[in-house]
């Protein structure tokens, strides 16, 4: 694990240096913008109540931007090295695979936290402005962070995934958002189907339930296992997948 | 350095790479060469851990490739084909980032990477942006990553594609440079510029070795008779049946040039006819131009190998 800083900050790097990262940024930005548009005309209505994080972390808006923004996001990571062939000379140098599978899903994570931090002036711009003593409360904010770093986490190491199982980044970017659709529609299944077995692997599975819990400042313990071992199990499939690629 | 015992490579449906083996020793500059895709850049790829073999073994440095893959690829410089770089970074960044997974020493990379940079002549262009190089100076980057580690080991695949003239010099130059403290294994389809760096060549064909050896043995080997290159002017029939009946002569083949004719007349071995030559062009009064030893370039040597006789130039 000694060279993973060094790939680690490349691969940082490469975001700042992509015309990408910054469209998809401020597509983010404006859409989470959006939702606190939204959050702050229902506070000005003076209906601020426990569940009002939701506006921020449980709209549409914000699974909208979920969705596009983290293809977006983990397509170029082995895709294009692969298709560029740096792939060839990045192997060849002393690195294990796991190395460069983490320090590559490392850095996408850490430019989707550093995404996230802007949004941060939102609960100052409440406290600061708003005529009430405390329009929000922090702790739901806390979870509706928490929720969205745990969520993201887990969709970035599935684009991980499926940008190592090929050369094209459009391709790659299609399958995540794919695999990502239909893992977040699995959430709805308890609306579509009357069996009580769906119903309830639809519950547990439900992002949107998930998120409307940790906006709420409900932290329970069983998402946090769900994404972790998901994340987890997910970077073990690509670290897979890239070994094998070499056998072929 | 290198030992490569039947080394076989399969890919769905084809064998790139056919039983082959070889041994490199410390200090050699060993030459690949071969017609497009006869098995070099996938003997390179496996020799720097990119690929598997199917089977048979290699040993670099006395290590396995495949269990000691590591260890392996801290001693070996490799310069994939086409010379993979990251566009968007600047040559002294890319340099750094490469000696840092490379494990070079955190205080030793900035001396490296300066070191590398004057070895290749880089140093006008440390803050260039890779993506905005010239092919030439891309290769050069690329040779400097290779180097970086200071490895015992370099494997060049094809090096000097792609450059012009003089950075092709330059480049063997360097090559010739490096290899007074490096083993070095390259490969190329040009035949003269394993004449020019090699002292040794492989001749790789449809995946297997056909030849290896000296250039200069590899050509005595091939050149069973000695040749000799005769112009001259005056009857063409004529003087095509002189040259031919001429005693040890084997074969001659002649093609005409303006109004002279360039004869190449094959001899027995150790037949030296240049007088007998000259002799007849003074009885028959025929007037002669050029008169000279010919020699066999690799070329042809390498056309004889790989696809069989050479074409005859017949009158």
């Amino acid at each position: 694990m000694r060279c993973f800083l060094p790939l680690w900050r490349r691969e940082l790097a490469a975001y700042f240096l992509s015309p990408i990262a910054y469209v998809v940024t401020i597509f983010f930005l404006v859409v989470m913008g959006f939702s606190f548009w939204l959050l702050a005309s229902i506070l000005v209505q003076g209906e601020g109540g426990v569940t009002v994080m939701k506006e921020l972390f449980g709209s549409v808006f914000f699974w909208l931007a979920l969705l596009v923004v983290v293809p977006l996001l983990t397509m170029r990571l082995l895709a294009d090295e692969k298709r560029t062939g740096t792939m060839e000379s990045l192997m060849t140098a002393p690195l294990t695979d796991a190395e460069v599978v983490l320090a590559k899903y490392a850095g996408a994570l850490s430019f989707f936290v550093a995404m996230w931090i802007p949004t941060v002036a939102y609960a100052y711009l409440l406290r600061e402005f708003s005529s009430e003593s405390a329009p929000i409360d922090f702790g739901p904010m806390m979870g509706g962070y928490l929720g969205a770093f745990l969520i993201g986490a887990f969709y970035l190491s599935v684009g991980l995934f499926c940008s190592s199982l090929t050369r094209n980044q459009i391709v790659s970017a299609m399958m995540c958002f794919a695999v990502l659709g239909l893992a977040f529609f699995v959430g709805f299944m308890p609306y579509v189907s009357r069996n009580p077995a769906v119903q309830v692997l639809g519950m547990y599975a439900s992002s949107v339930t998930h998120m409307l819990d940790l906006s709420r400042g409900a932290v329970d313990t069983r998402p946090i296992v769900l994404y972790l071992t998901g994340t987890f199990f997910m970077l073990f499939v690509t670290v897979k997948a890239v070994e094998s690629q070499k056998w072929r | 350095m290198i030992k490569v015992s039947h080394l076989t490579k399969r890919f769905a449906g084809c064998t790139a790479v056919n039983d082959v083996s070889f041994e490199v020793g410390r200090g050699e500059i060993v030459g690949f060469l071969g017609p497009n895709g006869a098995g070099k850049s996938t003997t390179m790829r496996m020799l720097a851990c990119y690929l598997p073999a199917t089977s048979g073994s290699i040993l670099v440095t006395g290590r396995n490739v495949l269990s000691d893959s590591l260890e392996v690829r801290r001693r070996i410089g490799y310069m994939p084909e086409n010379v993979p770089l990251y566009p968007e970074m600047r040559v002294d960044e890319y340099l750094r980032f490469r000696a840092r997974i490379k494990g070079v020493e955190g205080s030793l990379i900035r001396k490296r990477v300066h070191e590398v940079k004057e070895l290749c002549g880089l140093k006008d262009v440390g803050r260039r942006l890779i993506g905005q190089l010239s092919k030439g100076y891309r290769q050069r980057v690329g040779l400097a990553d290779s180097l970086v580690h200071d490895p015992e080991l370099l494997i060049l695949d094809e090096p000097t594609i792609g450059l012009d003239p003089n950075q092709i010099r330059q480049v063997r130059a360097l090559i010739k440079d490096l290899a007074q403290r490096h083993t070095i294994l390259l490969s190329t389809h040009i035949l003269s510029e394993v004449e020019m760096t090699c002292q040794r060549v492989l001749i790789l064909n449809e995946g297997r070795i056909v030849a290896s050896d000296s250039p200069e043995n590899l050509k005595s080997l091939l050149q069973s008779g000695s040749q000799i290159v005769a112009e001259m002017r005056g009857p063409r029939e004529e003087m095509y049946e002189k040259i031919r009946t001429l005693p040890r002569v084997q074969r001659v083949a002649a093609y005409e040039l303006d109004s002279w004719v360039c004869f190449t007349i094959d001899c027995e071995k150790d037949a030296d006819l240049r007088i007998q030559i000259f002799e007849l062009a003074v009885r028959h009064n025929w007037e002669l131009r050029e008169l000279r030893i010919g020699k066999k370039s690799l070329e042809e040597i390498f056309v004889a190998l790989t696809r069989g006789e050479p074409e005859e130039v017949l009158p």
